[in-house]
């Protein structure tokens, strides 16, 4: 008998078979595998998703999919999760369009998937680095709102931060 | 991700069922995956639909809040509300548990212990978003009272559950502990399943990896220890006021393993030392004088399993084996006090043959040290399978050993006069070393049994000297029965004691050597052929020169005398020779028979005198005494007494007869032509009437006395030398342990070789009773 797989279910009904270590990249579905089946899998298990969307989930259990040996630097090492660089794979990953980058974050938010979360916020810092108010709002199509004296306000209250 | 918008209570009323389902309420319905989910993610939405709305860090809302919204409300931030819920939740839950169908509260506590405490994982779990977003926030901003949700559900537990009810349960545990010690059948898992808890619900608020046993302690272990110790008391007298001590000894070991896999079974490791240690209190230290009372009947009946038994108790107390090693070492000292006497008794009344052998009213020397050994042996091995070889009682042994060997009836009967055990040992050594002893007689006479007295002497330098006067006569008149034998007693001394002690021995065997090499050196230059002279060091031997064995060597024999003088001169120049005559023998043909006797020829042993006197009558056959005392030279009354076995064994006639008429000028001797005896080998030896063995004993112990003084000398010399001044009486405590492996000098010695010193200006006598070294 082969090995008991996980069907993981997305918000719109899609089932998506995987190896149990694939599937427990995610904390949160790790946690409930071990919660539900103290003695282990004996049969396939069925984790519903209803917050995560097909296409998101396909992407996010790819991750996954690609990581299921690597092994990330401690959780409470803050320092190294920081001055990891994006990994190659990561960067492919993640060409993907901004409303994909954000759900694929939310997602590893909720399953708790940290490494994965924290590529995407690295990609999205990565967006954000040396780049001008106007640039930006160019970038995350937002528009400003300020009047011209709240902006001037906000300015001088930020003196201290420009770079000189 | 579309969720849909809920307030608190709406979030709430949406998880409680799940909650319920994994805490264990409804009869325990368990939770499906679908509702473990939804849960998560209700908890989930809930905390980050907040941070949407609270605190959305792009745009405007949010930058204008950077400035002003310092007062930042904790409570209302997202995880707080849901937080409080989960509180209130378990205290109701934990406040309507349903009580029915337990037995007893124990049970019941421990039973919804197990199921509580699954569920608190379950929970943690459903709210790790909660936890990891808001807990976490909570503390690391200094709120040690907020906990991720396992802990909050222990707290709850304890608050709730524990307090509460902590008295009856404590008590509960301790009867059903009570009742196992009772022997009577009960559910453990209860007992190790409430301490357990105990043990969790120790939480370090400030840190929450870090268990601590607070609780455990304060409200088990200090009532359990209490208890253990009344159980104990009442249980050991009862028991030893209707029992002996031997089955006391079996029932203390039987609780004490008793106690040590049931605490393996429960208790924290912390408790385990406090709990033995109270055990041994009222079980072993207790009743430690009724043990001691019973140890001298166990060893008279030789029970060592039972002694063994008690000792491995005492072990474990505190100062525990002190008395019974002092009991041992008296005991010992009793016996061997008893037994000696016995001995002495029994060879006064000559009831025992062999006892009796070494001569009327004295203790046979094989008998006397075989029974030092015979005692030492007996309670080696009671030590050594009783005592486990305890150091302890390793002392104790030789305490009571070194008492007896030196302090007896038959080696001390006056305590004035020195010990006689130095000498019976050497003696001892003596026989089984002798070529002339029976190897029947000597069977079990051995180097090792002469070792673990020798080991026990106090006065080791009168053995050295008694030995030494009789390894030499056993080497001048080759009667030793080995070599091998010989050398291998010197240097087990010698490992024994040190180099030193053995040095004159050592000599005494290299001057033999030599002697040899110096004799194969003589013949070769033509020297007669049994001509075996001896060149012996001064003061290694124990052998002075005499004058009054002086004599004139006959002429037909000076040639060879002068040989070895020559000889050894030219090897060794400026050394002197002095003849020991009162050593050595000679053996001689003697034609004193006629044709168609018995045998053709005599051999004759005599001693040198004898031999000068023979030598005489090959030139005539009568001397006059006068004549003949002036040809040997030898002092009269050694003379007289070397001449008279020629007379007693008719070898010379003498005339006039009679005694009163030997050393008379005139008297005259006539060498007889035919000579009877009824053996072909005669000695003359044995018949001299030698007087001086008393004149000996003196010489050994003015010689021991003089080494002692001599070696004192040498100590405090070697320590005024290091220290220049010193106290008086550290200097006492410095020489006396430096003697012990010789002899126990004892302090009024010191103080006369102090004086001595003092007189010979080695050191000076200065204020504050001290000393001071002179260069």
């Amino acid at each position: 008998m082969s090995e008991p797989k996980v069907i993981m279910v997305s918000s719109d009904e899609e089932r998506f078979k995987v190896d149990q270590v694939v599937a427990e990249k995610s904390v949160t579905i790790k946690n409930m595998i071990r919660d539900l089946n103290p003695d282990g899998l004996t049969e396939d298990f069925e984790v519903p998703v209803s917050t995560i969307r097909a296409n998101v989930l396909s992407k996010v259990l790819e991750w996954c999919e690609h990581h299921k040996t690597t092994v990330f630097p401690d959780e409470d090492d803050e320092d190294a999760k920081k001055t990891a660089p994006i990994e190659e794979w990561d960067r492919t990953f993640f060409r993907v369009d901004q409303e994909m980058l954000y759900e694929i974050i939310l997602a590893a938010n909720f399953l708790n998937i940290t490494p994965l979360r924290d590529s995407g916020c690295k990609i999205v810092a990565e967006m954000i680095r040396g780049k001008s108010p106007e640039e930006l709002r160019k970038v995350f199509n937002i528009t400003n709102d300020f009047t011209a004296e709240e902006e001037a306000a906000i300015r001088r209250e930020n003196e201290w931060a420009e770079d000189r | 991700m579309p969720h849909p918008q809920r307030t608190v209570n709406e979030t709430w009323d949406f998880v409680k069922p799940g909650l319920d389902c994994i805490l264990g309420a409804n009869n325990d319905v368990g939770i499906t995956a679908i509702m473990y989910m939804s849960c998560y993610t209700a908890i989930y939405n809930h905390c980050t639909d907040k941070i949407q709305g609270n605190s959305y860090m792009g745009g405007k809302a949010g930058a204008r809040n950077l400035g002003t919204d310092v007062n930042n409300n904790s409570y209302i931030l997202p995880g707080a509300e849901l937080y409080n819920k989960l509180n209130q939740y378990l205290v109701k839950f934990l406040e309507e548990l349903p009580r029915d169908s337990y037995h007893s509260l124990l049970e019941f506590y421990v039973r919804k212990w197990t199921r509580y405490t699954i569920g608190a994982r379950y929970l943690n779990n459903v709210f790790e978003y909660m936890n990891k977003n808001w807990v976490n926030k909570e503390r690391s901003d200094g709120r040690r009272e907020v906990y991720d949700v396992n802990t909050l559900c222990l707290i709850k537990w304890k608050e709730e559950m524990f307090k509460p009810n902590e008295e009856a349960l404590i008590n509960e545990l301790m009867d059903l502990i009570e009742k196992q010690r009772n022997n009577e059948i009960v559910d453990t898992s209860l007992i190790s399943a409430a301490v357990k808890s105990l043990v969790f619900l120790g939480i370090d608020p400030q840190d929450l990896k870090k268990t601590n046993l607070m609780v455990y302690v304060r409200s088990f272990e200090q009532k359990f220890l209490e208890q253990t110790k009344i159980y104990y008391q009442n249980e050991s007298n009862q028991f030893l006021a209707k029992n002996n001590v031997i089955d006391y000894m079996i029932k203390c070991e039987t609780r004490l393993s008793e106690e040590i896999s049931r605490s393996n079974n429960y208790l924290e490791d912390h408790t385990k030392k406090h709990l033995s240690d109270a055990l041994h209190k009222v079980l072993i230290e207790d009743h430690s004088q009724e043990i001691y009372n019973e140890f001298i009947q166990l060893i008279e009946r030789n029970e060592t399993v039972h002694i063994q038994r008690m000792y491995k108790l005492l072990v474990k107390v505190p100062r525990g084996l002190e008395p019974l090693a002092d009991s041992l070492e008296n005991y010992i000292k009793d016996q061997a006090d008893q037994r000696l006497k016995q001995l002495k008794a029994d060879s006064e009344s000559g009831a025992d043959e062999l006892i009796k052998r070494g001569g009327a009213n004295t203790v046979d020397t094989k008998v006397y040290v075989h029974t030092l050994i015979d005692i030492y042996n007996k309670y080696r091995e009671v030590v050594s399978n009783a005592f486990n070889n305890d150091v302890k009682f390793i002392k104790a042994l030789d305490n009571a050993c070194r008492h007896y060997v030196n302090k007896n009836v038959i080696a001390s009967p006056n305590p004035k006069v020195a010990c006689k055990s130095p000498e019976i040992l050497a003696r001892y050594a003596d026989i089984f070393l002798k070529k002339s002893s029976k190897d029947l007689d000597i069977l079990d006479m051995n180097a090792d049994n002469l070792m673990i007295v020798f080991k026990y002497l106090n006065d080791k330098d009168l053995f050295e000297s008694f030995y030494r006067r009789q390894l030499a006569i056993r080497l001048i008149t080759d009667t030793s029965k080995s070599e091998e034998l010989e050398a291998s007693l010197l240097q087990r001394l010698k490992d024994e004691n040190s180099s030193e002690y053995t040095a004159k021995m050592s000599k005494m065997f290299s001057d033999m050597k030599a002697s040899e090499d110096l004799r194969v050196g003589l013949r070769d230059a033509g020297a007669v052929k049994d001509f075996n002279p001896l060149i012996l060091a001064q003061s290694m031997w124990p052998f002075n020169h005499n004058p009054d064995y002086d004599l004139t060597v006959a002429p037909i024999l000076q040639d060879q005398f002068n040989q070895v003088v020559e000889k050894y001169g030219t090897k060794h120049n400026g050394r002197q020779l002095t003849w020991l005559w009162n050593h050595g023998r000679a053996e001689l043909r003697a034609n004193v028979t006629k044709k168609n006797s018995k045998y053709p020829y005599f051999t004759f042993f005599v001693t040198n005198t004898q031999l000068m006197i023979l030598m005489a009558f090959n030139e005539k056959n009568s001397y006059t005494f006068k004549e003949l005392h002036e040809i040997v030279g030898t002092p009269s009354k050694i003379f007289e007494a070397q001449l008279q076995p020629f007379i007693s064994y008719k070898l010379f006639e003498q005339v006039p007869e009679g005694e009163e008429n030997l050393n008379k000028e005139d008297t005259k001797f006539t060498i007889v032509e035919d000579y009877k005896s009824k053996r072909q080998k005669v000695s003359f030896i044995s018949a001299v009437k030698i007087t001086g063995t008393k004149q000996e004993e003196d010489d050994t112990a003015k010689e021991v006395d003089e080494a002692r003084r001599n070696f004192l000398s040498a100590c405090i010399v070697r320590i005024m030398k290091s220290r220049k001044t010193i106290q008086h009486s550290d200097l006492i405590n410095e020489v006396l342990p430096q003697t012990a492996n010789r002899f126990q000098a004892k302090v009024i010695d010191v103080k006369k070789v102090i004086d001595h010193l003092i007189e010979k200006l080695y050191i000076e006598r200065i204020e504050n009773n001290s000393y001071r070294y002179l260069s």
